[in-house]
């Protein structure tokens, strides 16, 4: 973006900041200003390629490369008429097919092959299946309507929940201060060891903070388990999962029993005195000379019952 | 763990009788499938299965020269896992199909890379006789093809963990005073019982157990007691009797071992060149 530069009055962005470039149906750029001064009678040509342009039709250019911007705007207006569904074809290829076409007459239009051919086309299209295309932008506008009632019950959830939790914030505010009133007035006039009515109180009061249940904010006011609502579309909630417990893994010895991490033998003091002690620098790295032990008994004891006459004489060849 | 490897469910085989069934069968299956495409020279000199065996005993032991001398000196399970490539290769295939000493080195050079054993090509053939860019040009083509034929089941429980395991035990719950003394024979009884077929009838603990009582009788100790009464314990009624079997067993392996004599070997070697298959023979024309 940083030399975008108006092709006719060659203003830069540099030299103006609030420079802004804007985009008609032939992907031409101008900026605003020389757009102002060339159409003031709200239709002029294009300075670049001469072809009639209404002012109103001018928007702000969104991508850097104007031809770009040109493909959007031809792809739009095509699909306004050619918006069938895969449902509405026979076989996916027929459905393929469909799509080739759209892409050969935007592909046409976009660089200027035979042009008027292809607008024929388009025009013939409209005709023979105006019926289907009238129902499809219905079907299309029902669907945006639809998201659009789904966007805004979100929102009015999101509304409500937060008048809740300012509402609920504000009456633990004004529960506070009652025990605080309430504290102060005992200390006043009650004959007890103040010591002990302070710590009564305390009690009190971490009791019913507990019982409000878990903090439903942080200190920054983002809502704990908010996720939550983002996805009641129907998203699989995670929470519900059941939480992974571990559980040891069996291990096949087909041997005796080997002596156990935590009975004497490995890392236990007979032992230590006949194996190297690590080093720092192993201990850092998270190895311990009792680990190596353990699994040396193991594999020691491991297959130790082994025996051929289990395996039936008919032996697996590795795969040829 | 051995228990649940592949190496039990695919590599632990019955008794001899059925390895000698499997190298008879990749023996005939070459020599059908050849009879035809060689000439009559060499149709009547192809190797019957003992010979393969007699030529596979001979290159074992270069094998175990090539390690032994390997510089920067080889960890004693980078040996382990490379004899079990070649044992677990040639128990499908025959030797005349692929020639045993392009088999061997990259075993080894395999063996090296799964047991984290960090040498590159140019180290490893410096290591080599002969024309080294050849030799790894062999290694790196036969590499594949090797992982191909065990199954990519490249890991390998050796017995040298379960000794490591063994000896700390012994030290820990039996009255044997000096147990370090033991490694000398135990060594010595794995080496041997490399070039034998042990390793894919017993499982690695069994090995294990069978070199260290194997030395212990050496150094006139005892370790019975150890293992009926603190190893097994109350297991040793049912479990022992067929662990004896297997420790004896094994250590009766590397009883019958013979070097083949040399001239044998030359003469073999010479016949496997006129029979080998020429598609996987890299200085042929085919």
């Amino acid at each position: 973006m940083e030399d975008q530069v108006c092709p006719r009055c060659r203003t830069t962005k540099y030299r103006n900041p609030s420079l802004k470039l804007l985009v008609n149906v032939c992907g031409h750029s101008l900026c605003e200003s020389c757009v102002e001064l060339l159409f003031l009678k709200g239709s002029g040509s294009c300075p670049e390629c001469q072809i009639p342009l209404r002012r109103s039709n001018f928007r702000v250019q969104l991508f850097e490369d104007p031809a770009v911007e040109k493909e959007v705007d031809i792809r739009k207006k095509v699909l306004r008429d050619y918006n069938k569904k895969q449902e509405d074809f026979s076989s996916l290829s027929a459905y393929n097919d469909y799509l080739e076409e759209i892409e050969d007459i935007i592909y046409n239009l976009v660089n200027g092959i035979d042009v008027l051919e292809t607008n024929r086309r388009i025009e013939q299209y409209k005709r023979e299946n105006r019926e289907a295309i009238l129902k499809n932008r219905v079907k299309i506008g029902r669907f945006e309507s639809e998201l659009d009632e789904m966007l805004e019950m979100e929102k009015a959830a999101e509304d409500k929940r937060r008048e809740e939790v300012k509402r609920e914030e504000a009456e633990a505010k004004r529960k506070r201060a009652r025990a605080k009133e309430a504290l102060i007035d005992e200390l006043m006039f009650s004959e007890g060891n103040a010591k002990s009515i302070v710590e009564s109180f305390a009690t009190t009061q971490a009791v019913e903070e507990s019982g409000r249940g878990e903090a439903a904010d942080f200190s920054t006011g983002i809502r704990i388990g908010k996720t939550h609502d983002y996805y009641a579309g129907g998203a699989p909630l995670e929470e519900l999962a059941p939480l992974y417990k571990y559980e040891p893994p069996e291990i096949e010895t087909d041997g005796p029993r080997a002596p156990e991490w935590a009975e004497a033998p490995p890392g236990g003091p007979a032992t230590v005195e006949h194996i190297r002690k690590e080093t720092d620098e192993e201990t850092a790295g998270g190895f311990r000379m009792a680990e190596a032990c353990l699994r040396a008994i193991r594999e020691a004891v491991a297959g130790l019952y082994y025996s051929s006459k289990e395996k039936s004489s008919q032996l697996q060849q590795p795969q040829q | 763990m051995f228990p649940s490897s592949t190496q039990k469910r695919h590599w632990m085989f019955r008794d001899d009788a059925e390895l000698t069934n499997l190298r008879n069968a990749a023996n005939k299956n070459y020599v059908e499938k050849f009879k035809d495409l060689l000439s009559d020279s060499a149709r009547e000199v192809m190797l019957n299965a003992d010979e393969e065996r007699f030529l596979l005993r001979h290159y074992e032991l270069q094998m175990r020269d090539l390690c032994r001398k390997f510089s920067p000196p080889m960890p004693r399970p980078v040996i382990g896992t490379a004899f079990h490539y070649f044992k677990r290769f040639y128990l499908n295939n025959s030797v005349m199909d692929y020639h045993p000493k392009e088999i061997l080195v990259t075993c080894v050079y395999l063996a090296c890379k799964v047991e984290e054993f960090n040498v590159s090509i140019i180290q490893f053939v410096a290591n080599i006789k002969g024309d080294r860019e050849k030799a790894a040009e062999i290694i790196l083509n036969n590499e594949l093809l090797l992982m191909e034929q065990i199954g990519y089941q490249l890991t390998i429980h050796n017995p040298f963990r379960p000794i490591e395991g063994f000896l700390l035990d012994i030290k820990v719950r039996s009255n044997l005073k000096n147990a370090e003394k033991l490694r000398g024979g135990i060594e010595e009884l794995l080496d041997r019982l490399f070039l034998t077929d042990a390793y894919l009838l017993y499982s690695p603990s069994q090995i294990a157990l069978a070199a260290i009582l194997h030395s212990a009788s050496k150094n006139q100790e005892n370790l019975d007691s150890y293992v009926t009464q603190t190893l097994l314990a109350s297991d040793a009624r049912d479990k022992l009797s067929d662990l004896i079997e297997a420790v004896r067993k094994i250590r009766s392996f590397c009883k019958n071992m013979d070097t083949p004599p040399r001239d044998v070997v030359k003469q073999l070697e010479k016949r496997l060149e006129l029979c080998r298959n020429e598609e996987n023979n890299p200085d042929s024309q085919v």
